[in-house]
């Protein structure tokens, strides 16, 4: 099935990605480098957020981690497995989208549900499990609720639940807040940091907004443009639970900002 | 620098009794949704009666051979229903229109789907299907009595042909309408393939072919009674006729209203639970 590899648990990074490049072949021309050469290595329950200016490649990065796509070179390993297409059972990935992307034909709880039934998690299982994950996302009483009536935020909290039922290796959090309105954003973001803490699980989570990345994360990767290459790799050393206002994030924020338009301003100049 | 924090410590979710550490929502969170209410059916009572009553008040003014009371045609109605050969007649026509939209929701089906996923077949096929739709159906009437005969088989050709663009339509339409975003949330799951198309395709599809369906009933009641009436010696187009050249208009109006309290029984009984049942998620647009 899958390459393992060697090392095993303790402090060994849980996910690592290993200068991981990508090239689209053209007809008549050299190949697209998406993704030059990318690392970065975190433990098992880091929040890593990755932020990068858009059309950073970021949709291909998710692929490939998530076994939709290969690497050209490199490689990303994800709690000992090496991942491709061809492994990709090895790996249990949740997803949470930019949009809630719920059935709306289908309850909450058939909605959670949805992706137990395709891993064959057995009846009393996966029963358990949805109530679980709706009790910890707070709509435990909500389970009955066809998606359309809950408020943006509500169904975003359900997509949450769905990520986390199938108890992933690695959560993708794909710019999960960036549709909603601020103050549901912002509610959003402190619960999603209780949420991961209450279940342990490693969390990838791309944005293209510096305050939510420098808010959230334990470490944080600042990417450039196409071609995407590691452009900084921060470690957030602020004690959970943070508040929005605390002034060592501040400071981050404001350093991430600054070097950020600089390299903006150097691709473009 | 990389110092990452570790997690560990923390208790993980698990275990019976989960305790949220979220606030927990609310049912003020909701986004409110209209109550059903009895209005409507009071509201449909009052436009029947009042209809009912002008048609009474007109009758007064006129003679009975050109437009009789309600009184006169519901007796006549009740008085039919008595008769074993009513609903022999009604039978004929339900079953002719059943087997006609059996062949449209079939045919339909197959071209609009086709038409739907792929550009060939559209380019192919949506001029002739816009053109079967716009042609009359009383052509398609008399063309079927002229290649098949005097029979039950030249009524369900008409049903079903006249049905097939209007089917086939709705499903090109639903096809291209089907939302992408959710197919992708299957990929990024790893959802099997047959799963995505029965678990995220078909369901989306459905309201689709609902619409179709109800549409193509109404059309195929029409092209029925209508080819029983050009060349057929049973079902309710065939009564029509046959009383219509007696000139006795209070049968005429008497089976009308009998083929339309069947038409609303479908309705109400069979398609307005189905349809309700299958889109019972959607939020009511009106208020």
């Amino acid at each position: 099935m899958s390459e393992k590899v060697s090392q095993s648990d303790g402090d060994q990074p849980y996910l690592v990605i290993d200068n991981v490049r990508k090239q689209f072949p053209r007809r008549g021309e050299p190949p697209l480098t998406v993704i030059d050469g990318l690392n970065v290595a975190v433990e098992h329950g880091s929040l890593l957020s990755i932020l990068g200016p858009s059309g950073c490649g970021k949709s291909t990065l998710l692929n490939m981690i998530n076994g939709l796509d290969d690497v050209t070179s490199g490689r990303i390993v994800i709690n000992n497995h090496v991942v491709s297409a061809r492994s990709r059972s090895a790996v249990r990935i949740g997803v949470v989208f930019q949009e809630p992307r719920l059935l709306p034909w289908r309850t909450v709880r058939d909605n959670v549900r949805l992706p137990l039934d395709e891993l064959n998690v057995s009846r009393d299982e996966a029963d358990e499990r949805v109530q679980r994950y709706l009790d910890l996302v707070g709509l435990g009483e909500f389970g009955d609720y066809f998606p359309l009536r809950l408020s943006g935020g509500m169904q975003q909290r359900v997509a949450l639940a769905r990520g986390l039922a199938i108890e992933p290796d690695l959560l993708l959090a794909d710019e999960p807040f960036s549709a909603l309105d601020e103050i549901t954003a912002r509610k959003l973001r402190r619960e999603f940091t209780e949420i991961w803490r209450a279940t342990g699980r490693t969390v990838l989570f791309v944005t293209h907004n510096i305050r939510e990345a420098v808010f959230l994360s334990t470490r944080m990767l600042v990417v450039t443009a196409r071609p995407c290459t590691t452009h900084m790799d921060i470690a957030i050393d602020v004690p959970y639970p943070r508040v929005p206002e605390d002034d060592r994030l501040f400071e981050i924020e404001k350093q991430v900002t600054k070097d950020f338009i600089q390299m903006e301003e150097a691709a473009a100049g | 620098m990389s110092t990452v924090e570790s997690n560990r410590d923390v208790p993980l979710a698990g275990g019976p009794g989960t305790v949220p550490v979220v606030p927990v929502a609310s049912e003020t969170d909701l986004v409110p949704t209209p109550r059903r209410s009895w209005r409507g059916v009071w509201l449909r009572a009052l436009s029947l009666v009042s209809l009912v009553a002008v048609w009474f008040i007109a009758s007064l003014f006129f003679d009975e051979s050109v437009l009789p009371g309600p009184i006169r045609v519901f007796g006549t109605l009740v008085s039919n229903l008595g008769d074993s050969e009513t609903y022999f007649h009604l039978w004929t026509t339900v079953y002719r229109v059943v087997a006609g939209m059996l062949i449209a929701v079939v045919l339909g089906l197959v071209i609009g789907l086709v038409m739907g996923l792929s550009k060939f077949g559209e380019e192919f096929l949506d001029s002739w299907v816009l053109v079967a739709f716009t042609v009359p159906s009383v052509v398609y009437g008399i063309l079927a009595i002229l290649w098949f005969g005097l029979n039950d088989a030249a009524a369900i050709v008409a049903i079903g042909v006249t049905a097939v663009p209007a089917v086939a339509i709705n499903m090109w339409q639903g096809v291209k309408a089907i939302d992408l975003s959710l197919v992708r949330m299957g990929q990024a799951f790893h959802f099997s393939r047959s799963a995505i198309l029965r678990k995220l395709v078909v369901p989306q599809v459905i309201p689709y072919l609902l619409a179709a369906l109800r549409y193509a009933l109404g059309l195929s009641w029409k092209i029925a009674t209508v080819v029983e009436l050009i060349g057929l010696s049973s079902g309710v187009g065939y009564q029509l006729s046959y009383w219509f050249g007696l000139f006795n208009m209070t049968q005429v109006l008497a089976w009308t209203i009998l083929f339309t309290i069947v038409l609303l029984l479908i309705e109400f009984v069979i398609l307005k639970p189905t349809e309700y049942w299958l889109t019972r998620w959607r939020p009511s647009m009106q208020n």
